[in-house]
């Protein structure tokens, strides 16, 4: 039996699906009006925000084939362009986010037309050296980056219209909001890239680059706009993370860890779908939030399987929150042997399966 | 006027010369056969005429313009397409969809190269097969498939490298069926086939290679009896 395309079935949405979707998209406007702890709000926020990462990414590893494992550095950019106009010139952050994403997009040009000459690993081999690059850049500039020590936002201008307060910022509510309408406006664009000309040419290219050329496709300036696009949105992420937790250091926004982070929340949800990085954090937040905060020791010790007294009890509290990155690793192991293509394509052929069962 | 004119044409690899001054002229709406022994040459042609090797020496003169020096998306975009001897099917995307990425190199609307795609889809009689994807499709299918996609893209000429490679009697009597129906549409063809019978059978022309060079070039008829060509084949005395 040769597989029909599971993605046709829904290309045209369904009303049912569409009801849903605007009835969840309404539930999480109302969220804050219902719940007010600040914990909750400010994991909602995290998932908005790595939805926003997740899907940025997406455009051009998901869709167009090419693994970028340096998206840290268009996140830094971002977040440091909003943050020095904005403690050394008080520019405002909502302006200040269009310089970062401008220099992002400066920079995602100078490294595609660098690193697109390049095919499969060796393109991964050089998306990491370039972010390294500019670690190490961030870290050495001091005069302005303020290097290690890092910047601390200590006042966050409000957001008038006219002479109207519109919101100083001073609870987790407008952060809310502008999350989430990051989040919701990246999948859009994802929607509109993959319902158009470049979402066919992107696949095409991750597909196969030979055929994709010989059928009129211009490699550098395809690659180049998938790279564009997602760098502009990984800045607008970035530019958002450094007024929400007003700190920034090149070891919080450049790391090569943040860079891993991203690529993974498209490749544990599902690559090149539009649910996948919604479902990727998902699963990514809940566990990193469950690992900083030793839920997952304490939760093993509530339970009575590990004593608290006992050696295992002991080591567990004290190192098993440092081991996310130990935790991840396994994830991805266990994601790329059973659910090669994600979360969401698991579930895809699992429903297919049954429905073939029952038919 | 002749739609394409290679002249000296050379391409060397290191010290080894893949070819090596080849000529010859194509005629609008003929089909050109090309042939020769394993490692003579056809392909690195192919990939000299279409933008993926910049000849070494020589030009490559197609509708009257230099073609030197382009890369192969703007060759297509100038009516000049191939097809790949080992099929290279977007696995992972439907039948229409790959026919869909050739068709958006004439437009932009998603409309118009979905009507565009299914006609092609319609002419290589894969309509049946719309909607499945690609890298499920057997080698007959592929085959099929390579010739609608790069057919949406509204060639002028086009260069098919071994379609009926690995296909069986009844599959390649399909495609030779295919190349006779694609030149009723005025579209000129140069192909590469190791099917003797098939290239005699389809060809107006054939230029024979061996070595890199120009062996032979004529009507099938006076190929046959070249004794230089026969030599070729099956060996001298």
């Amino acid at each position: 039996m040769i597989p029909t395309n599971p993605l046709h079935s829904q290309r045209g949405a369904s009303a049912v699906q569409v009801s849903l979707g605007m009835a969840v998209i309404a539930a999480l406007f109302a969220f804050p009006q219902f719940v007010e702890s600040p914990y909750v709000l400010h994991m909602m926020i995290l998932f908005f925000l790595s939805t926003l990462m997740g899907q940025s990414w997406n455009i051009i590893g998901g869709y167009t084939g090419q693994y970028s494992v340096g998206h840290a550095a268009y996140f830094g950019t971002g977040a440091y362009s909003t943050m020095i106009l904005l403690t050394t010139k008080e520019i405002a952050p909502w302006y200040g986010m269009w310089v970062g994403i401008a220099a992002s997009v400066v920079l995602a040009l100078i490294i595609g037309s660098i690193c697109f000459r390049l095919r499969g690993p060796y393109f991964v081999l050089a998306s990491i050296a370039v972010a390294e690059i500019v670690r190490g850049t961030a870290l050495n500039l001091t005069d302005l980056t303020k290097g290690a020590e890092g910047i601390l936002l200590t006042d966050m201008p409000a957001f008038k219209i006219g002479q109207t307060v519109i919101t100083d910022f001073s609870s987790k509510v407008p952060y809310y909001y502008i999350a989430l309408v990051l989040a919701l406006m990246i999948i859009a664009v994802t929607w509109l890239v993959q319902n158009s000309k470049l979402g066919y040419y992107f696949q095409a290219i991750r597909e196969d680059q030979d055929a994709a050329h010989s059928l009129g496709i211009n490699l550098t300036f395809w690659k180049n706009s998938a790279l564009v696009i997602s760098a502009a949105f990984t800045s607008l992420a970035g530019s958002f993370y450094a007024i929400f937790v007003k700190f920034i250091d090149p070891s919080t926004v450049l790391p090569l860890d943040l860079s891993v982070q991203i690529v993974l929340i498209s490749i544990i949800g599902g690559i090149g779908t539009i649910f996948g990085p919604v479902i990727g954090s998902l699963v990514l937040v809940p566990l990193s939030e469950a690992l900083r905060s030793n839920a997952i020791a304490q939760g093993l010790i509530n339970s009575g399987l590990v004593s608290e007294e006992s050696g295992i009890g002991i080591f567990l509290k004290e190192h098993l929150a440092h081991a996310h990155v130990l935790i991840y690793g396994i994830l991805v192991v266990v994601v790329i042997l059973f659910m090669p293509d994600g979360v969401l394509g698991y579930f895809r052929k699992m429903t297919a399966k049954k429905k073939r069962g029952e038919a | 006027m002749a739609i394409l004119e290679i002249k000296h044409v050379s391409k060397f690899f290191g010290g080894l010369a893949a070819n090596s001054d080849v000529s010859f002229e194509m005629s609008e709406g003929m089909i050109m056969g090309l042939i020769g022994p394993n490692g003579a040459g056809k392909t690195t042609l192919f990939n000299c005429i279409t933008g993926y090797y910049p000849p070494s020496k020589g030009e490559v003169i197609f509708d009257g313009r230099r073609m030197n020096g382009l890369q192969p998306d703007a060759v297509c975009k100038l009516g000049m397409a191939r097809t790949w001897q080992k099929v290279r099917p977007l696995a992972k995307m439907t039948v229409v969809d790959n026919v869909m990425v050739g068709a958006l190199c004439r437009t932009n609307s998603l409309k118009k190269a979905r009507e565009l795609a299914m006609e092609q889809v319609r002419v290589v009689r894969l309509d049946h097969r719309a909607d499945f994807l690609a890298g499920g499709l057997p080698i007959g299918e592929r085959k099929k498939l390579e010739v609608a996609r790069v057919l949406a893209t509204q060639p002028k000429l086009l260069l098919l490298d071994e379609v009926m490679g690995g296909l069986n009697p009844a599959e390649s009597e399909e495609i030779i069926r295919l190349i006779l129906d694609i030149r009723k549409l005025g579209i000129t063809q140069m192909v590469i086939e190791h099917d003797m019978k098939a290239i005699m059978r389809i060809s107006d022309r054939i230029v024979v290679l061996n070595s890199g060079e120009k062996l032979a070039e004529g009507e099938p008829q006076e190929i046959v009896s070249n004794p230089d060509v026969i030599a070729a084949y099956l060996g001298s005395e």
